[in-house]
């Protein structure tokens, strides 16, 4: 089947549209906290905040498990996707990132199995339901673009993006913001989301699961917040 | 394979309700008490010391525990570890430890301080029964200079491994950075201590936990987060600005644990 790069860029706009019922517009992964707490106010701790999740969380948690998926399955070493899955899963220390990354790994698996034809979403639908995998975001997501033949870079460029942009839209509504300030930090990233590809191509596989203290510990802390607008 | 600057081993089993020594093996600048005996309850404990004073460049320990059926063991520091400028090869410290069924590990070290342009990596293995426990903290401080400022290090990495009938169920890395200023938001929070724990107990449930949270939320000077991990048992990790602060926190945890979970005494570590 021949796809033209016109087609990859609409697979592209599809999966990371905010209409995708992903699932992540319930998950805050620790903002929540940092707003209750009042360091996250305005639109410039917000785009500091989204700086350090992406930085200092994101590339070296979900955006290296990408990269580690993608080549995966180029080499077609379905094993080690499995060591993976089990590892994410392991080192997320925050139940509620652990539950809600758990959660939206399967909405995509079902969605994404629904309309592409990706025979390892099936698999891996068995596997979870086996109890032998728990599903995550970015195993999904690189599995249908090692499916549309998307190249490494823009996989985990848009991989990077789409959890960012859910995450404005989720601080847009929870701080709150404006359309356009959110629309401006979005924005702002764009130059440190092709750095942190950079960041993440450069990673050596000892960095994997660093994560960030503070933020770790917001998530936590996120379980015991006496009202809530996001599950995690 | 390099020699390594301190290597220990340490076999330990169970013997009409007291844990002893079973083998034991000691290289280099790494050496360990003879077992002790600080409360009735027959566990065994031993304190891990360190002759050499600091660890240098890339000075590597090793340290090897295995803790046979129902064995008992609480292992901890004569002193702090020290780690020096070891910017030209990280110091390391590697962990090895094998929990047999009913087994009970405790593992409360002094702080790690970190001096100036110091790099060091810790790596803990660790493989246990389900019905083992175990209880594993740690303290990572930096150094301070002679008018009480503290001295930015390098780096500290920490990773542990925890595997349950050969499954990982539990996989904790931290990699410290001294707070760069401009992104300290999410990182460090502007702290300059961090401790971390972990307890896997087969009791270990939602209600405990809570019942722990209620404990230590009121304590000062300390940003706190815990949680459930995917097996019985919990996570904490901590940011403060004095290795006392966390002290109080993770001893006071301790305590509850052993009179809650494990139905002993407290116990006070004689070490001066």
């Amino acid at each position: 089947m021949a796809i033209t790069m016109d087609s990859q860029l609409l697979a592209l706009l599809q999966l990371t549209d905010s209409n995708f019922p992903s699932g992540a517009f319930s998950h805050s992964y620790g903002l929540e906290t940092y707003i209750q707490d009042g360091a996250v106010f305005n639109k410039e701790t917000f785009f500091e905040w989204m700086r350090t999740y992406l930085e200092r969380q994101l590339a070296y948690t979900d955006g290296l498990a990408c990269r580690f998926a993608i080549d995966f399955f180029l080499k077609v070493e379905l094993e080690r996707i499995w060591e993976l899955d089990q590892k994410l899963y392991a080192m997320n220390l925050p139940e509620e990132t652990r539950l809600a990354n758990r959660r939206i790994g399967d909405r995509l698996i079902q969605m994404g199995k629904d309309i592409f034809p990706v025979p390892f979403l099936e698999t891996y639908r068995m596997k979870i339901r086996k109890g032998e995998a728990y599903g995550h975001p970015a195993i999904v997501f690189a599995s249908i673009c090692d499916y549309l033949s998307i190249d490494r870079h823009q996989t985990i460029l848009t991989f990077l993006y789409s959890t960012v942009g859910t995450l404005v839209q989720n601080g847009v509504r929870g701080i709150p913001l404006g359309q356009t300030a959110g629309q401006q930090i979005l924005l702002e990233l764009h130059p440190h989301l092709i750095q942190t590809v950079k960041q993440i191509e450069e990673m050596a596989p000892d960095d994997f699961g660093a994560a960030a203290p503070g933020i770790e510990i917001a998530q936590m802390r996120h379980e015991r917040l006496c009202v809530r607008l996001f599950m995690s | 394979m390099k020699t390594k600057t301190g290597y220990l081993k340490l076999v330990s089993m169970q013997k009409r309700g007291k844990t002893i020594l079973k083998d034991s093996y000691a290289e280099g600048a790494f050496k360990i008490t003879r077992p002790v005996y600080l409360t009735e309850s027959g566990e065994a404990y031993f304190y891990v010391m360190n002759p050499g004073g600091g660890y240098l460049d890339g000075d590597s320990y090793q340290l090897e525990l295995i803790l046979e059926e129902r064995a008992e063991v609480f292992v901890t520091t004569q002193s702090s570890t020290k780690i020096y400028k070891t910017r030209a090869c990280p110091a390391s410290q590697e962990m090895v430890i094998d929990l047999a069924a009913g087994s009970v590990f405790e593992y409360l070290p002094d702080p790690v301080i970190a001096y100036q342009h110091a790099r060091f990596k810790q790596r803990t293995l660790i493989r246990m029964e389900p019905d083992a426990s175990l209880i594993i903290a740690d303290i990572f401080t930096p150094g301070w200079a002679p008018d009480g400022r503290f001295f930015p290090y390098d780096w500290l990495q920490s990773k542990m491994e925890v595997y349950m009938d050969g499954r990982l169920v539990l996989f904790d890395h931290v990699k410290l950075e001294p707070d760069r200023g401009i992104n300290s938001m999410g990182f460090m929070e502007g702290y300059s201590h961090f401790g971390t724990m972990a307890v896997i107990h087969e009791q270990l449930d939602r209600d405990f936990l809570e019942e722990l949270v209620q404990w230590m939320e009121p304590l000062p000077d300390v940003r706190i987060g815990v949680s459930l991990l995917s097996v019985p048992g919990f996570s904490l990790r901590m940011l403060a600005n004095s290795t006392q602060a966390i002290e109080n926190v993770l001893f006071g945890c301790h305590e509850v644990i052993r009179k809650k979970l494990f139905q002993k005494e407290p116990v006070f570590l004689r070490k001066y």
